[in-house]
């Protein structure tokens, strides 16, 4: 909560015009009555028509400064709240930018999105009732108490006593809230985690037929959502009811104070009226804070959930600060360990690869050729051990300097929305057409390109769902070729492809100048490696090139023949 | 092709219209109506909740008079037993107008909680008929976006804004009653100020309106974007473009402040408007009254109620202003949800359609067209036959229409020309369901749920036992993977599969598929990023469930398709060539070409 006050100090102008401008609105809001009663008991009472006209004028006169002051709080308030929000939101995306993997691990994708957009509005919601109304209640109410105390002080006495009884009630309502709007938002979570499954894996629970399962799913998960809510609120509507009934009972005991004390003639009977007056504008101002702690709560919650993420301890090798470098491609891995979670990934490995070196990757499904391959650019920091480039240690180069001359194609492949040109794009910023058409050439996939209506600017839908398997590899390889890298990494991502293409394809990357890593599942896309590791549970169990293997490791030569079988 | 002279068409637009529609303005009646439509099921509850208002209405009213009465009373003689009597009555009173207000408000959070329930559970069941392409089309993040944001909108000023609505309502009516029974002409000038207002609030809501849509649209272009990037995160860091996506989600932040602000702050001049001609109207009474007091045709008491009731009459018109602000603001998210209702549903099964208990697996296509855009063919002239038991593999280049002719057995999309036969069936008479519910497809993409390993491979059949989960991941060689994991079978998957290698992904999703006992299998390259080994070891498990089922298999190595009864080669949309490897290898095509390149490849290294 308070990280989320920081954000308003930003806009420490704005807040105090406002601010200043709603206590105009407070001052003229609470000169009014005083001025009404002027005109009624010296104009109308006395029939003096001037006194009406003049203090009428005033009235009006100030009615239009209280306008005038509030349409402007209106800008000023909009332009704190708003600000806010979009400072969270940007806050928030930048710090996403710098998550590891570590940190994805608790926020799912969903999860960040709900925060990013419906707890940064409950917080919109809140510093801007706070620019408005927030502080006129309780400065309304503390004004009616004192004034109380001019009137009367033995009945005013009451009046102190109930007011913070009610307060405690109220501010035990928030505390509740906050809880219980916590996990009205924890569901929401759910919800959108149902919500967006189904729409990324829409061709599995159709062709599962699994529409009615998902359904009854997704009533669950909305139910328990309508539950937290519905608990929520239920709570939050018994503040007001429970505070009128207080402030009128309050009331009630007044007018019998007031009467006993009419008869004792302790007090005069205006003075009792006055009191009445006041208890009943101090409750009209609790009904406003029951609204008050139910954006109040909402948004602290909210608060929470989006400081949870800003204070998230990302990596601080995200940040630029290494040395720059030119890369020449050689790297050596010396005794490098790295574990997931739990299990270890990856244990002892070292190798070397020297400049414009191809080096194929062999292992089984799950021994850790993706994470050896993800500490090359730092997406995963190693354990122990060290990774050097060029006889560098890795921690001490700039991050984003070794990526710019790294590309890697992943596994699975993500392209963005936006024309073909863009996507490719991504690989290097201002690349221009040619170089781009140069890449898609190389990557296979120019030539289908061509074929499109639009060319190069035709768009792409979100993940690329309009083309192929094979297409998406070969744009996201373009992709890889279009910044000239130092260093390809190649993550199996050519298993789409058929034998043709991909054939046609390794040729040329072999043209590239630079070190290659691959992973492939086939060996006659390794076979032309100068260097081939056997992965096997995070260890490389052999290391040579393809007839070296053939020869010395048993493994190699079953995997080779379960694929000779082919071709019979 | 005939659509080439048309250069900038769109490349899709078969399925456009979400955020299209210019707002109308006769939209917000329909769109309450609709509204209305998912809250009619509790109309009782819901007259029930309003006769609670018009009686805590009243309360509210007599409250006020009754205190009145009793000051008086009290001032006029303290010492009376009538006081006592007079504070209980007020009492009950206030007790009662208490309890009504939190019935009241407790049946309405039930009813709008329900009402918001029933309206997500539609949206989703809809989403579930709409056809694939539609989602092909959109932007995950932006569909989302009304699912969930725009919902919680409506959800949030169902809550508070009909009682309110009403309350004011009935309070306003309440008063000018009043108003005009002390004084019609006192009345009438009170209601001078109803023009100004009324122009006021038109002013106003014709800017908050159309702002509040444009918040809510651009809200969903920053959710999509963020949904987008946030899930391609990965690529962002590799290729160091943080910096960029950055200033680009700021020009989209900056979109979405800046209708936030003038919706903001438009609606913001609302409460300021009514507070000044309050005042404005009770200068008018004092003045205008005054002047009638002078010449004696209105009474100065009368004068004095008057200014206290205008003032009770402007409070409640207060509360109408704000609460049709937000409404609007609903209105805004809640036509964004409807949008989506209105998409046209998958075709329903054509009439004379029966669902199928189980099929034999005699699958035939006869001379079927099908293209996604109509300038071009993505498939056309397919035929071929595959009965019970056979295999049949795909074979071609990428983007030669593997995957459309499977999509159209399963009839995600519907064929252009020709017919697709399953036991001499047209499966137009099948219904989807039943037609569906006998195959199994395994994707490349293996979608994973947020939840645990065992129960993502249950969902191939539901009603697996626990062993036999187990025993379909051993026969998919998953088994000791998961069990290496700490917690095993129980281990959460994300939804976007992070933990879990992609391969591992593959083989759950074979172990999906193994659990379930399906007539028709479909392997759309299910073993792509699966090592060789693991694939020769899964492949004896896999020969067995294709075993007496007719399959069919996509796939780049030589050896898934080596085996298959059936070869289908296909390019540019056709088929090619047909026979077995044997016959196709002899027959030097396309297809030989292709053997004889792989095992170049292979042979060259021996």
């Amino acid at each position: 909560m308070k990280k989320i006050f920081a954000y308003a100090v930003t806009y420490k102008f704005s807040a105090v015009i406002a601010i200043l401008l709603m206590l105009i609105e407070l001052v003229v809001e609470l000169v009014q009555p005083l001025l009404m009663a002027r005109i009624i008991d010296d104009g109308i009472m006395q029939e003096d028509y001037t006194v009406v006209a003049t203090w009428g004028g005033v009235l009006v006169g100030l009615s239009l400064l209280a306008f005038a002051a509030g349409i402007t709080n209106s800008f000023f308030a909009a332009n704190v709240s708003q600000g806010v929000g979009y400072d969270l939101r940007r806050d928030l995306f930048k710090k996403v930018q710098s998550f590891s993997n570590e940190n994805f691990q608790s926020y799912s994708t969903p999860n960040l999105v709900t925060r990013m957009t419906n707890d940064v509005i409950q917080i919109q919601n809140l510093v801007l009732m706070l620019m408005r109304i927030a502080l006129r209640a309780p400065l309304f109410i503390i004004f009616a108490l004192v004034m109380a105390f001019t009137v009367n002080v033995q009945l005013a006495f009451i009046l102190l006593i109930a007011v913070p009884v009610l307060g405690a009630f109220l501010f035990w309502v928030l505390l509740k809230g906050i809880k219980l709007f916590k996990r009205v938002q924890t569901k929401l979570d759910g919800v959108n985690t149902v919500i967006r499954e189904n729409l990324t894996g829409i061709r599995l629970v159709k062709g599962f037929n699994r529409g009615e399962y998902e359904e009854e799913r997704f009533h669950e998960v909305n139910h328990s959502l309508m539950d937290k809510n519905k608990r929520a609120l239920w709570l939050m509507e018994l503040a007001m009811p429970v505070v009128m009934l207080g402030m009128n009972v309050i009331i009630l005991i007044l007018l019998w104070v007031g009467a006993v004390q009419l008869n004792l003639g302790t007090a005069q009977p205006g003075e009792v009226v006055a009191i009445i007056n006041y208890a009943t504008r101090i409750m009209f101002t609790f009904s406003i804070f029951s609204f008050l702690i139910m954006v109040f709560s909402r948004g602290n919650a909210s608060a929470n959930r989006v400081s949870d993420v800003l204070n998230e301890r990302t990596p601080d090798f995200n940040r630029q600060g290494g040395r720059d470098t030119l890369l020449k491609g050689n790297i050596e891995f010396e005794g490098v360990t790295f574990s997931r979670g739990e299990a270890e990934t990856l244990t002892d490995i070292s190798f070397s690869a020297r400049s414009g070196e191809m080096i194929g990757i062999l292992g089984e499904t799950g021994s850790g050729k993706t994470s050896l391959l993800h500490l090359i650019p730092r997406l995963f920091e190693k354990d122990s051990g060290s990774i050097l480039l060029d006889e560098q240690e890795i921690e001490e180069l700039d991050v984003h300097a070794i990526r710019r001359q790294i590309s890697l194609v992943p596994q699975e492949v993500h392209l963005f929305s936006g024309t073909v040109k863009e996507n490719i794009a991504w690989g290097k910023e201002n690349a221009t057409d040619e170089e781009i058409m140069k890449a898609a050439k190389n990557a296979e996939i120019h030539s289908f390109i061509s074929t499109l209506p639009n060319g190069y600017e035709s768009r792409i839908g979100q993940r690329g769902v309009s083309f192929s398997g094979g297409q998406k590899q070969r744009l996201s390889i373009a992709r890889a070729l279009v910044r000239n890298p130092k260093i390809l990494i190649l993550d199996d991502s050519t298993s789409a492809l058929d034998a043709h293409t991909e054939a046609r394809l390794l040729r040329t990357l072999k043209q590239q100048k630079c070190t290659i890593f691959m992973v492939a599942q086939k060996i006659s896309s390794l076979k032309a490696a100068h260097k081939i590791l056997l992965l096997e549970r995070g260890e490389i169990i052999a290391e040579g090139d393809h007839e070296e293997l053939l020869e010395y490791s048993a493994y190699y030569r079953e995997v080779y023949q379960s694929q000779q079988e082919v071709v019979m | 092709m005939v659509d080439k002279q048309k250069p900038n068409r769109a490349p899709i637009n078969r399925h456009h219209g979400i955020g299209t529609k210019p707002p109308k303005v006769d939209d917000m009646k329909a769109t309450l109506k609709r509204i209305w439509s998912y809250m009619v099921s509790e109309k009782k509850l819901f007259n029930t909740v309003l006769a609670i208002i018009l009686l805590s209405s009243v309360l509210s009213l007599l409250g006020p008079y009754l205190l009145g009465v009793a000051v008086d009373r009290v001032i006029a003689e303290p010492a009376t037993n009538t006081l006592l009597i007079m504070l209980s009555l007020l009492l009950g009173v206030y007790v009662l107008h208490s309890a009504f207000l939190w019935l009241q408000n407790y049946l309405m959070i039930g009813i709008s909680q329900n009402t918001v329930y029933r309206m997500r559970n539609h949206l989703f069941s809809h989403l579930q008929r709409l056809p694939l392409l539609f989602f092909q089309k959109k932007q995950q993040g932006e569909l989302m976006s009304r699912l969930t944001n725009d919902m919680e909108n409506v959800s949030r000023t169902l809550n508070t804004a009909i009682i309110q609505f009403v309350t004011s309502i009935l309070t306003i009516l309440g008063t000018v009653v009043i108003m005009l029974i002390l004084s019609p002409v006192l009345t009438l000038m009170t209601l001078t100020i109803v023009p100004v207002m009324y122009f006021g609030m038109k002013w106003i809501t014709k800017r908050t309106g159309r702002y509040f849509k444009e918040q809510q649209k651009h809200l969903g272009e920053v959710n999509g974007y963020v949904e987008e990037m946030f899930s391609g995160q990965m690529i962002i860091s590799m290729f160091s473009r943080e910096d960029r996506v950055i200033k680009e989600f700021e020009t989209k932040n900056e979109a979405l402040k800046a209708s936030g602000y003038w919706a903001q702050t438009y609606s913001g001049f609302i409460p300021k408007l009514m507070n000044m001609l309050n005042n404005v109207s009770f200068a008018i009474i004092v003045g205008a009254g005054g002047l009638l007091a002078l010449n004696g045709s209105i009474s100065i008491g009368i004068i004095v109620t008057f200014t206290t009731y205008s003032r009770q009459f402007t409070r409640p018109l207060n509360d109408l202003a704000n609460q049709y602000n937000m409404i609007l603001s609903a209105v805004a998210g809640a036509e964004r949800v409807f949008q989506i209702i209105d998409e046209a549903e998958e075709k329903k099964d054509e009439g004379k359609a029966s669902a199928i208990q189980s099929i034999h697996g005699d699958i035939e296509f006869r001379s079927v067209y099908f293209s996604y855009d109509e300038d071009e063919d993505t498939l056309s002239n397919i035929s071929f036959r595959a009965s019970k038991g056979q295999t049949v593999a795909l074979v071609g280049p990428t983007g030669a229409g593997k995957t459309t002719i499977i999509s159209l057995l399963s009839r995600f999309y519907e064929t252009d020309g020709g017919s697709i036969l399953v036991d001499g069936k047209d499966i137009k008479t099948i219904t989807r369901d039943s037609l569906r519910s006998q195959m199994r497809v395994v994707l490349q993409d293996s979608t994973m749920f947020h939840t645990t390993i065992r129960e993502n491979i249950r969902y191939g059949r539901l009603e697996a036992s626990d062993d036999e989960v187990e025993t379909a991941a051993k026969e998919a060689h998953a088994h000791d993977f998961i069990t290496q994991l700490r917690d095993g079978y129980d281990t959460v998957l994300d939804s976007d599969g992070k933990g879990v290698s992609h391969g591992q992904r593959q083989l759950l999703s074979i172990a999906r598929a193994m659990l379930a006992d399906p007539a028709l299998l479909i392997l759309d390259e299910a073993t792509s990023s699966i090592d060789t080994v693991t694939e020769m070891k899964i492949n004896d498990a896999l020969g067995k469930l294709m075993k007496n089922r007719t399959s069919f298999v996509i796939a780049h190595r030589l050896n898934t398709i080596r085996s298959a009864d059936q070869i289908l080669v296909l390019e540019h949309g056709e088929i090619i060539e047909k026979g077995s490897h044997r016959e196709l290898v002899d027959q030097g095509g396309f297809y030989a070409n292709m053997v004889a390149a792989q095992q170049a490849e292979s042979q060259a290294s021996v």
